[in-house]
């Protein structure tokens, strides 16, 4: 399971940087976006995909016995924050482009006037 | 004690932020709100730093949101060091706001104008006076949010490709520096700065992934601070963005990164040593391993921003490259701290960086706001196109005088000082190693060189912008445009200050100094979060 | 978009994603949920409509009114009403933040009781849940108008 989440991660993130690369304005966006939740999806394993215990949830290091089934609950609201935030950037992102469109009358970035 | 007038700047940047949308069909009201807003700001600033630094018990203040205890709630930390980053703030955001009330055109200062700059000024608040890595993340993305705005749709046209670069940019960056604060925290189990600072000193922690993290992280800060090789945004952003936010982005936004290098790089990792050294590399410190790539990166700033704003042909760009080169000189005091493993040094260096801080706001504060009259009275900043602007507003030349001068350090401008103590640092720096170690005297000998270069084409480029704008014949828009006289009014307060930080400069150095200590104080910054709360 | 398909699908489904909004918003302070995932689910279920019908079938179907032909989208009376709901949002927000101060705690406490209801059992009450509204109003305020604006050019 672990290593599914690696080659997600890893595959998120070159995807993302490949359409990053790209010269049309969507693409790029959508590579921004991608790269956002592949940072999302590494929080998320960071977490550990096994039941917690008092040495993987740092949270837990005080309790007394006997530990709650649980993950690391601070990865989660890591992650939450982190969606909402990169939600309202890629909303934000996605209407820029389209006034980029409107005043450039291209999604081809390289043919943009400085 | 949770005594509140820790987070009250926060809270106060909050209220006038949401009380300016609510005003929002009422414009005048609106700037009246704003206005009240940031001198409540700076008021609560200022009394925050008297009870942090002046006042006779004056001690570090923690606040524990909602009464959930370090370190598994967020902790808010006002010490020496944040409430100096808090007070070049508050100062740059006064006469930012009262300045735009003039200058942004009426209309487009109607709707969200106030209440984006407010929440700008809550970023580089929040950002100030947290404990909390995550939080600080937040913060970053608070500030950005708003400036997105302020670059994407305040400018015309042209400036919507340097919008969607500068937001794409900056959210990679955002995404790096989540990678590396959620692989801190599963490096050290903790997110608190403080519990941080704790657990890496302490033996038993893998310094290997925290030694990359971090540098992930330092990606973060630098594209903030805008160095090289995370320049390139900085140019066309502050072309795009109004001038007095732009003030705000060099007073502000880019301490924001400076400081977070500080409290990260210093506060929190100062005392981690790594299991190895690293050839070449004289101490075992997380520190020393970081300060060869600090120093590089502020020394190319330096070279760059210079030779840029050399060729620069727009005022407005010629400072905006200018700043590029001064948050290398800025850099290059950090990276001195840094690299030595002398107390003593590492607070003359860290002093300088302060001191150069607080120098480069006020003085780039008032040179972009100047720019901002000159667009006003003429229409354009084009070099070509101004000249012999002193013939025609003698009083608005001098208050331009005294920016250029404080940007080149003539005493006793505010900017003599932090010039001075950089070269003192890297002096020290020099005599340091001039015994024996040839590497590190070599070494010590680039970054003056390098140091004085920039110095150098500090010179030139003031020069330029100064006989560019203001000598010669006038031009015929000259002839034309009007120098509105209560916007110089406010630069001219602006420069009485610059002029009165340098005179006056006792109290500003004792006060940089108290944050300078804050800085490498680890110990006691872990105590105020640890036992500042109730009970933690 | 208008095609049979969507307007029934439409019909069937809005009122059960409502639904699991408000039950995901009810339950935020403790468990998965909360204001901002209940306010985007809340979205969903509007952009549903608009996508099926159009903006002003809200105030023309469903509420039974004229609708009056703005000049600009920004001037248009649903629009403005999301926004009126971002500002109460942000207000109750501002209020949440600041009522733990007044009650003498830091900034951003919150409290909760547990009660006894008949036929309903034992709920519990928690001023999070007023966080909570504010976040929802803003959420649903704030996006519904980036969809309706932004929808219309």
């Amino acid at each position: 399971m672990t290593f599914a989440l690696a080659v997600t991660v890893g595959a998120l993130f070159a995807l993302g940087t490949f359409l990053l690369l790209r010269d049309d304005l969507v693409k790029v966006i959508w590579g921004v976006t991608l790269i956002s939740q592949a940072a999302n999806v590494y929080l998320i394993t960071l977490g550990g995909v096994t039941e917690g215990t008092s040495n993987s949830v740092p949270i837990l290091a005080d309790h007394h016995e006997p530990f709650p089934v649980t993950t690391d609950p601070v990865v989660q609201a890591l992650v939450l924050t982190a969606i909402v935030i990169s939600f309202g950037m890629t909303a934000f992102a996605l209407v820029l482009s389209y006034r980029a469109y409107q005043e450039n009358e291209t999604m081809d970035v390289t043919e943009w006037d400085q | 004690m949770n005594d509140v007038i820790a987070i009250a700047p926060i809270l106060m940047a909050f209220l006038t932020g949401t009380t300016a949308l609510l005003v929002r069909s009422f414009p005048r009201l609106q700037q009246i709100v704003s206005v009240a807003g940031t001198l409540g700001y700076a008021v609560t600033v200022a009394t925050l730093v008297w009870r942090v630094v002046f006042a006779s018990d004056a001690m570090s203040i923690a606040y524990q949101v909602g009464e959930w205890n370090a370190p598994f709630g967020i902790t808010l930390v006002a010490d020496g060091l944040s409430v100096f980053m808090l007070t070049i703030t508050a100062v740059v955001a006064v006469y930012a706001i009262v300045f735009s009330v003039r200058f942004i055109d009426y209309r487009n200062q109607r709707v969200y104008y106030h209440p984006l700059f407010q929440f700008l000024l809550l970023g580089a608040t929040g950002a100030f006076l947290t404990g909390d890595l995550f939080n600080l993340f937040v913060w970053f993305e608070v500030m950005l949010m708003t400036s997105y705005v302020f670059v994407a749709f305040y400018g015309n046209s042209s400036h919507t490709a340097a919008a969607t670069r500068y937001v794409v940019l900056n959210i990679i960056g955002g995404a790096f520096m989540l990678l590396g604060v959620g692989g801190l925290y599963a490096t050290t189990g903790t997110l608190n700065m403080a519990d941080m600072a704790r657990t890496v000193s302490a033996s038993g922690t893998e310094m290997g992934p925290v030694v990359g993290l971090s540098a992930l992280v330092l990606v973060t800060f630098a594209l903030k601070a805008g160095l090289v090789p995370f320049q390139f945004w900085v140019p066309s952003a502050y072309r795009a963005a109004p001038l007095p936010v732009v003030a705000m982005f060099a007073g502000a936004t880019k301490k924001v990164g400076i400081y977070a290098i500080i409290r990260l790089y210093f506060t929190v990792f100062g005392n981690a040593t790594l299991p190895t050294t690293v050839p070449g590399i004289p101490s075992d410190s997380l520190l020393a391993f970081l300060a060869p790539v600090i120093l590089v990166m502020g020394m190319s700033s330096i070279v760059v921003g210079g030779f840029g704003a050399l060729s620069c042909d727009s005022l407005d760009g010629l400072f905006a490259y200018s700043s590029i080169g001064q948050i290398g000189f800025i850099a290059v005091a950090i990276g001195i701290a840094a690299a030595t493993t002398v107390a003593e040094l590492r607070h003359v260096a860290l002093l300088a960086t302060l001191i150069f801080a607080l120098h480069h706001a006020l003085t780039k504060g008032l040179l972009f706001l100047a720019t901002g009259v000159i667009r006003d009275a003429v229409g354009t900043t084009q070099l070509a196109d101004v000249g012999g602007l002193g013939e025609r507003s003698p009083v608005f030349a001098s208050v331009f005088l005294v920016g250029g001068l404080s940007l080149v350090g003539i005493p006793p401008l505010a900017g003599f000082f932090g010039k001075f103590l950089i070269f003192d640092a890297a002096g020290r720096q020099f005599a340091a190693h001039v015994t024996g170690d040839t590497f590190g005297a070599a070494s010590a000998v680039v970054v003056l060189i390098v140091l004085l270069l920039g110095a150098v084409l500090t010179i030139l480029y003031s020069t330029r912008a100064w006989m560019g704008t203001f000598w010669g014949p006038q031009t015929d828009v000259i002839k034309t445009g009007t120098v509105d006289s209560i916007e110089v009014l406010i630069l001219g307060t602006l420069a009485v200050l610059v002029i009165c930080v340098g005179l006056g400069f006792e109290p500003v150095y004792q006060f940089a100094d108290t944050a300078a200590e804050a800085a490498v104080d680890t110990d006691g910054y872990v105590k105020t979060v640890e036992f500042g709360g109730e009970g933690a | 978009m208008t095609t049979v398909m969507t307007r029934t699908t439409a019909r069937v489904v809005v009122p059960i994603i409502l639904v699991v909004a408000i039950s995901l918003f009810l339950q935020g302070h403790s468990h998965p949920g909360g204001g901002f995932i209940g306010g985007v689910l809340t979205v969903a279920a509007f952009a549903l409509i608009y996508i099926a019908y159009n903006l002003d079938y809200l105030e023309d179907g469903v509420l039974g009114r004229e609708v009056e032909k703005e000049e600009s989208i920004g001037e248009h009376r649903t629009v403005a009403a999301y926004r009126r709901l971002f500002m109460f949002g942000l207000v109750v927000l501002v209020a949440s933040t600041f009522s733990g101060m007044l009650l003498g705690d830091p900034v951003l406490s919150q409290y909760h009781r547990s009660i006894h209801l008949p036929l309903f059992g034992e709920i519990e009450l928690a001023s999070a849940l007023v966080f909570d509204v504010g976040i929802f109003c803003i959420v649903v305020g704030g996006l519904l108008t980036v969809f309706s604006v932004v929808g219309a050019e």
